[in-house]
């Protein structure tokens, strides 16, 4: 049996009287890729906010490398090997891109060296450096969060998941934003991902969503309705159903 | 590989602080032989500047790098302060001794302070280490066993070290110019060390800095025990300058006089602090022979600053630099201020983006 990357087993989310996200189960395989799609309001961020420990769960229970992780902190989940993005980005405003990186880095293990000059650590700066240029921000290090465009604060986003070197990896809308180029790039880069990554991939285009994932989930009004395989999902009327009834246009 | 950080500052820019900087030392190191009654001078504005400037840098070092507002920083001072008072009046300790167990009793007050105000949000942070403060205040004004009440403790003797003898006044204001430059220079330290460059990660995403592993409290925690340091630092030279230690030091007018230096020097600057102090202990000797409303002046010298220069005296050069800029460009493509000065101000207060 191959092992389970993670295990949403039957999760339910309430926000006060509304039910975001109703009786969720999922499964993904170390290494196996996964589209989330649905339309706005769905509950794909709350699902990932659930799996993230940014949000406790209602009910259920969240088993992250085999492990049951309902109760933990988000911050210990990250140290297990989760990364998550943000769909709204959450950077560190009043910092440089770069800057946000180098913290980045420094999450996951405590290394020594925090009461040094945070220039000098420049083993770390190395990796910012390949980090930036890997996301496609090279060039703009120096740059003030504030100072880039939506694209690539995306991008940052992105870098600062990878920074972690998870062995999970959550993308809420990564490419929001993007041109048709960082698109593209974006997909080369996600296909590169070492082998043994697993993905979770919430994506409104559906280009990307299905050119990544072997398996895809159709949530909708708070329930996942679907799963299957890309080709399944491209010939499914349900899904042709939501989204033409839905407010999303999926054309990319 | 990939650029990551700005040039080097060219031309003024680059000299411009330190040359700013070494003439406030300069102007430090003779203010004993500038002034016509250093009896006067050296005391009331001198060294009264320096432990006022000491705790509010402790409160900047808070706001601009983690993103709390504390309310209990003349709290932490205080406990040391009596701390001091405890050991020196009530056990007839030496100096060195009463001066250890009172940073360390402050120090660890401002520890236990964060343990209970680390998870609250911004606007809660300030009101729980405001009402810490007040009951310490309360608690403070009628524990006659410990603090002897509303009396206070007295006298605590100024120290003579032999080399070093803290009742001449020039003495006592150079050893305490130097805890203010060492505290400054602390506080530089620990802000671009790689833990003062975390915690600004914490300031501006908690929920992103816990995504990526951190441990959010602690780093606040740690960061609010460090700032209770420099505190209490700022008490003990507080406590040998006025010679006795009673609830006035923590009274809600101590607390707001620290907020006001901090505003009139500016939140986002560590250095700002010493220039506010400054204003304050002016205002305070001075306005006394101008008007019996010295709260009234101060109050009207705290709008005007608001109002001219909302990121305090330290941002005015950041205003002007951004005037010029405004001048001499087009108006639609006026470059944006530096919006860490700006923002800082009205950061603690207004940001409820912690959890
Ligand atoms: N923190 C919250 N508090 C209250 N309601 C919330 C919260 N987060 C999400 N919701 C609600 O839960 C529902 C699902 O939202 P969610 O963000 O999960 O949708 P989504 O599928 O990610 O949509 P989108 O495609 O727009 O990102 C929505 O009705 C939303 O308003
Ligand atoms: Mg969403």
């Amino acid at each position: 049996m191959p092992e389970l990357a993670l295990r949403v087993d039957d999760v339910s989310k309430h926000f006060g009287g509304l039910k975001a996200m109703r009786h969720v189960s999922l499964t993904l395989e170390a290494g196996e890729r996964i589209s989330v799609i649905g339309t706005n309001g769905a509950g794909k961020s709350t699902l990932f906010n659930c799996i993230a420990g940014t949000f406790p769960v209602s009910s259920g229970t969240i088993e992250l490398f085999g492990e049951n992780v309902t109760r933990t902190s988000a911050a210990q989940r990250a140290r297990r090997g989760l990364a998550r993005t943000f769909q709204t980005s959450r950077l560190f405003e009043q910092l440089t891109a770069a800057e946000n990186v180098f913290i980045a880095l420094g999450g996951n293990e405590f290394r020594g060296g925090l009461l040094r000059h945070f220039r000098r650590d420049t083993a770390r700066w190395d990796r910012v450096a390949r980090l930036l240029d890997r996301v496609g921000l090279d060039g703009r290090g120096p740059q003030p969060v504030a100072d880039l465009s939506h694209g690539e604060q995306r991008q940052l986003e992105l870098a600062m998941a990878l920074a972690l070197e998870p062995k999970l990896l959550m993308l809420d809308e990564p490419a929001a934003g993007f041109s048709p180029a960082e698109r593209a790039s974006l997909v080369t880069l996600l296909r590169e991902l070492p082998q043994e990554i697993s993905l979770l991939l919430i994506e409104h285009d559906m280009d990307i969503a299905l050119a990544v994932a072997s398996r895809v989930i159709v949530m909708h009004d708070g329930e996942k309705i679907l799963e299957g395989t890309p080709d399944e999902i491209r010939a499914s009327e349900r899904v042709r159903e939501i989204y033409l009834g839905g407010s999303i246009d999926h054309a990319a | 590989m990939s650029e990551l950080f700005a040039p080097k500052r060219t031309g003024v820019a680059r000299w411009l602080p330190w040359a700013l900087g070494g003439a406030v030392i300069l102007v430090a190191v003779l203010f004993p032989f500038l002034v016509d009654r250093p009896r006067f001078w050296l005391p009331n504005i001198g060294v009264r500047t320096i432990w006022l400037g000491i705790i509010a840098m402790s409160l900047v070092f808070l706001n601009r790098y983690v993103g709390l507002l504390s309310l209990a920083q003349v709290t932490v001072a205080g406990v040391s302060a009596y701390g001091v008072g405890v050991m020196m009046v009530t056990f007839e300790q030496p100096f060195v001794l009463a001066a250890l167990v009172g940073l360390v009793a402050g120090t660890l007050a401002g520890f236990l302070i964060a343990l209970i105000a680390a998870r609250t949000k911004a606007i809660y942070f300030l009101m729980i280490t405001l009402a810490i403060g007040q009951v310490f205040y309360s608690w403070a004004s009628q524990a006659i066993e410990v603090t002897n009440a509303r009396r206070g403790l007295a006298p605590v003797l100024k120290p003579d070290f032999g080399f070093l003898n803290l009742n001449d006044i020039t003495s006592f204001y150079y050893f305490v110019l130097v805890i203010g430059i060492l505290c400054y220079v602390l506080c530089r330290y620990a802000a671009s060390s790689t833990f003062g460059l975390t915690l600004q990660g914490v300031r501006d995403s908690p929920d992103r800095m816990r995504a990526l592993g951190y441990n959010v409290n602690a780093y606040r925690i740690a960061a609010t025990t460090f700032a209770a340091f420099i505190a209490s630092v700022g008490g003990i030279v507080l406590v040998l300058d006025r010679a006795q230690v009673d609830p006035d030091v923590v009274s809600l007018g101590s607390t707001l006089d620290v907020l006001v230096v901090a505003v009139i020097g500016g939140v986002g600057s560590l250095g700002g602090v010493f220039a506010g102090a400054l204003v304050l202990t002016l205002l305070s000797n001075f306005a006394q022979n101008l008007t019996d409303r010295y709260m009234t002046l101060t109050g009207l010298v705290f709008i005007i600053v608001l109002l001219f220069a909302p990121a305090g005296l330290a941002g005015i050069g950041k205003q002007v630099k951004g005037l010029i800029a405004r001048r001499r460009t087009p108006r639609h493509d006026a470059p944006q201020q530096d919006p860490s000065a700006d923002q800082s101000a009205e950061h603690a207060i207004t940001e409820g983006k912690q959890q």
